[in-house]
C-alpha cells in the first residue's frame, strides 16, 4: 500500500516535472520563433526591386493596415499614394492607358500627383514618399 | 504706485486701441465710404436676402457696381439719377443680360475670377429656362431665382444656394411647389423622390458631395432634361464599367428597340432605390421579371447570376464573420483584412458584371472572389486555432504546475 503510494507520487511528480518543463521551454521557443502580430504603427517599407517593376504601371502593396498604390511612371520615376479612394474607400488603381489613377467603384480619377480630376473623389490621395536605394522600393510616410 | 497704476492705464488704452483698430480693418471699407449701403441701412431699407458676405460685396462691388448710380453722394436724388448711370431693379426678362455685363465679359472676370467661365448667359439660353424667358415667361428661373440677388456665394461655400448640399433645396422652391408649377405639364415629387433616393440620401443625409444634386445630370446654366438617348450616357459619368458592359451586352439593342430608357427601366431616376442582389432574379424584387419569364434566355440568365452572385455574397459574409471575431480574439488581422479587401473588390466586379447580363462572365469572377473570401476564411481558422492552442497552452501549464507543486510537498513530507 505504501509502496504504490510512494509510485503514485513519483508518476505525479515526474509527469508535472515534465509538463512544467515543456511550460517552461516552450514560451522560450516561441520567443525565439514568434507567432505573426500586426505592427503597431507602420512608418516606412520595402515595396520590391525597381528594376523589376515595369515603367507606366501600378500595384498595390501592403503598408501595414492600408493598401498603398506604388506607380512606376513612363518616365521611370516611382510615386506612392493611399490606396483607398477618397470617395467610398474603394481600391484604385493605375490606368496605362490614361496615365492616371483609376478608381473603378464610380469613375473618379487622381493625376499622378494623386490630385482629383474628376469624378466624385472629395480629396486627393494622401501621398507617401517614395525612396529608391541600391534597388530598392522603400514608401515612406510623408511628415504632415 | 500711481506711476504703476499710470503705466496700467497706458496698457489698457493700447490694447483697446489695437482691438479697435483690428474691428475696423475687419469690416469691409464699403460700409463707411458707400453712401447706397449708409443710407440704406439708415432708413431701413436694405434687401430682405443682402448678406455682408455675398461675394460681390467681398470684392468691392457695392450697389452701384450692379445698379449704376453715384454711390459717392448722400443726395439721393442725385445717387440714383438715370444720367450718372442708374438703372435701377432690373426685370426678370432684363436679369441674364444685367449680369451678363459683366460674367460674359472675359476682360472684366479676369480682375476678379479669372478661371471662372463666361458662357453662362449663352449657356442659360440653351435651357429650358432661358427659352421659356425669351418666349415672355415670367416665372421660370433666371439667375436670381437660383442664385438669390443679394447674399451670392461661391458654390464652394457651404452657405450657397448652390453649394452642391443646397442645390436641391434651391430647385426645390419652384419645382416642388405644385402651385406654382400647374401651367407646366411636369411631375412635382422630384425632390421627395430624391431624398429617398441612394443618391439623396449620401448627398442630403451623408453629405457626401461626390454624390449628384440635381445639376450634376440636368447641368447647370443650361439646364435641360436629359433625353432618351442620353439617360445612359448621363448615369455612365459616374458608373462608367455598369455602361461599358450594358452597351456591349445583347440587351442595349433590345432596349433601344423597344424604346426603353437603359438605366431608369431597372434602377429608376430621381428615386433610384439602393441595388440588390434580389434585383436579378426571379424573386418578388426582380427587376427581369418585368419582360422575361419562365422558359425564356433572360430568366435562365437571371436565377444562374443570383444564384452566382448569393453564393458568393454567403461565403464573403461567412469571411467578414471571421473576421470579427479575429478582431475580438485580438489576434492578428491585415492579411485577413487584405484578402477580404480584395474580396470585396471582386464582389464590386462581380456585381458591376450583372450589366453585361452574361452568366458566365458573372459565374467567372464570382468564382475568383470566393477564393478570396475562402482564403480569408482559412487564415482566420488558423489565427483561432492559434488563439487556441495559446489558452489551452497555459491552462495545461497552470495545472502541471500545481501539480507539480503539490507532489513536491508530499515527496518532501515522505522523505522526512
Amino acid at each position: 500500500m505504501k509502496t504504490s503510494r510512494r509510485k503514485f507520487l513519483n508518476i505525479a511528480l515526474g509527469t508535472s516535472f515534465f509538463g512544467w518543463i515543456v511550460s517552461v521551454i516552450y514560451p522560450i521557443f516561441t520567443y525565439l520563433k514568434p507567432p505573426k502580430i500586426p505592427e503597431a504603427v507602420v512608418n516606412s517599407i520595402k515595396a520590391g526591386t525597381a528594376s523589376d517593376f515595369p515603367a507606366n504601371s501600378g500595384k498595390i502593396v501592403k503598408f501595414g493596415r492600408v493598401p498603398v498604390l506604388v506607380i512606376k511612371t513612363v518616365e521611370g520615376n516611382f510615386r506612392a499614394f493611399a490606396g483607398t479612394c477618397t470617395h467610398l474607400d474603394c481600391i484604385v488603381q493605375y490606368r496605362d492607358d490614361l496615365k492616371q489613377i483609376w478608381c473603378a467603384c464610380h469613375n473618379g480619377l487622381y493625376d499622378l500627383r494623386g490630385i482629383n480630376v474628376s469624378g466624385p473623389p472629395p480629396r486627393p490621395l494622401e501621398e507617401f514618399a517614395v525612396d529608391v536605394q541600391n534597388d530598392e522600393i522603400f514608401i515612406t510616410k510623408k511628415l504632415s | 504706485m500711481k506711476s504703476f497704476l499710470i503705466i496700467i492705464w497706458i496698457i489698457a488704452a493700447m490694447l483697446m486701441l489695437i482691438s479697435t483698430r483690428s474691428a475696423a480693418q475687419d469690416k469691409n471699407p464699403v460700409f463707411e465710404t458707400d453712401d447706397c449701403i449708409i443710407c440704406h441701412i439708415q432708413i431701413e431699407m436694405m434687401p430682405a436676402d443682402f448678406h455682408q458676405n455675398d461675394i460681390h460685396l467681398q470684392e468691392g462691388l457695392s450697389c452701384a457696381g450692379c445698379h449704376g448710380g453715384d454711390p459717392s453722394t448722400d443726395d439721393p436724388e442725385l445717387a440714383m439719377d438715370r444720367e450718372r448711370g442708374f438703372v435701377g431693379v432690373p426685370s426678370r426678362q432684363e436679369t441674364p443680360e444685367f449680369c451678363g455685363k459683366c460674367h460674359s465679359s472675359i476682360e472684366v472676370m479676369r480682375k476678379f475670377r479669372p478661371r471662372i467661365a463666361t458662357d453662362q448667359v449663352e449657356q442659360y439660353f440653351t435651357s429650358i429656362h432661358g427659352q421659356k424667358l425669351k418666349q415672355g415667361d415670367k416665372k421660370v428661373a433666371e439667375c436670381v431665382a437660383c442664385h438669390t440677388a443679394h447674399s451670392i456665394m461661391s458654390a464652394n461655400d457651404g452657405r450657397a444656394s448652390t453649394h452642391p448640399l443646397n442645390v436641391p433645396g434651391t430647385c426645390k422652391t419652384c419645382h416642388s411647389d405644385p402651385e406654382y408649377m400647374k401651367e407646366y405639364d411636369i411631375p412635382t415629387d422630384q425632390f421627395e423622390n430624391f431624398t429617398v433616393s441612394v443618391h439623396g440620401t449620401a448627398l442630403l443625409d451623408n453629405k457626401d458631395t461626390g454624390s449628384p444634386a440635381c445639376n450634376d445630370c440636368h447641368g447647370n446654366h443650361g439646364a435641360t432634361p436629359p433625353g432618351l438617348e442620353s439617360v445612359s450616357h448621363i448615369c455612365g459619368t459616374c458608373h462608367a464599367n455598369n455602361l461599358n458592359y450594358f452597351s456591349s451586352s445583347p440587351m442595349e439593342k433590345a432596349f433601344r428597340e423597344m424604346e426603353i430608357h437603359a438605366c431608369e427601366q431597372c434602377h429608376g431616376y430621381h428615386e433610384v432605390i439602393p441595388t440588390s442582389d434580389e434585383m436579378i432574379s426571379v424573386g418578388e424584387k426582380s427587376v427581369c421579371t418585368t419582360c422575361h419569364s419562365e422558359g425564356d434566355v433572360g430568366y435562365t440568365a437571371a436565377v444562374e447570376i443570383h444564384k452566382d452572385l448569393t453564393d458568393f455574397v454567403q461565403k464573403y459574409n461567412e469571411a467578414e464573420k471571421k473576421l470579427q471575431e479575429i478582431k475580438k480574439k485580438g489576434m492578428d488581422d491585415v492579411d485577413i483584412l487584405f484578402a477580404l479587401q480584395e474580396a470585396n473588390q471582386t464582389l464590386i466586379h462581380t456585381r458591376t458584371l450583372v450589366h453585361t447580363f452574361d452568366p458566365l462572365q458573372v459565374e467567372e469572377k464570382a468564382e475568383e472572389g470566393k477564393e478570396k473570401a475562402i482564403e480569408a476564411i482559412n487564415l482566420a481558422r488558423q489565427e483561432i486555432e492559434d488563439f487556441y492552442i495559446r489558452r489551452y497552452g497555459f491552462g495545461f501549464a497552470t495545472i502541471f504546475i500545481t501539480i507539480f507543486v503539490v507532489a513536491l510537498y508530499f515527496k518532501v513530507r515522505s522523505l522526512d
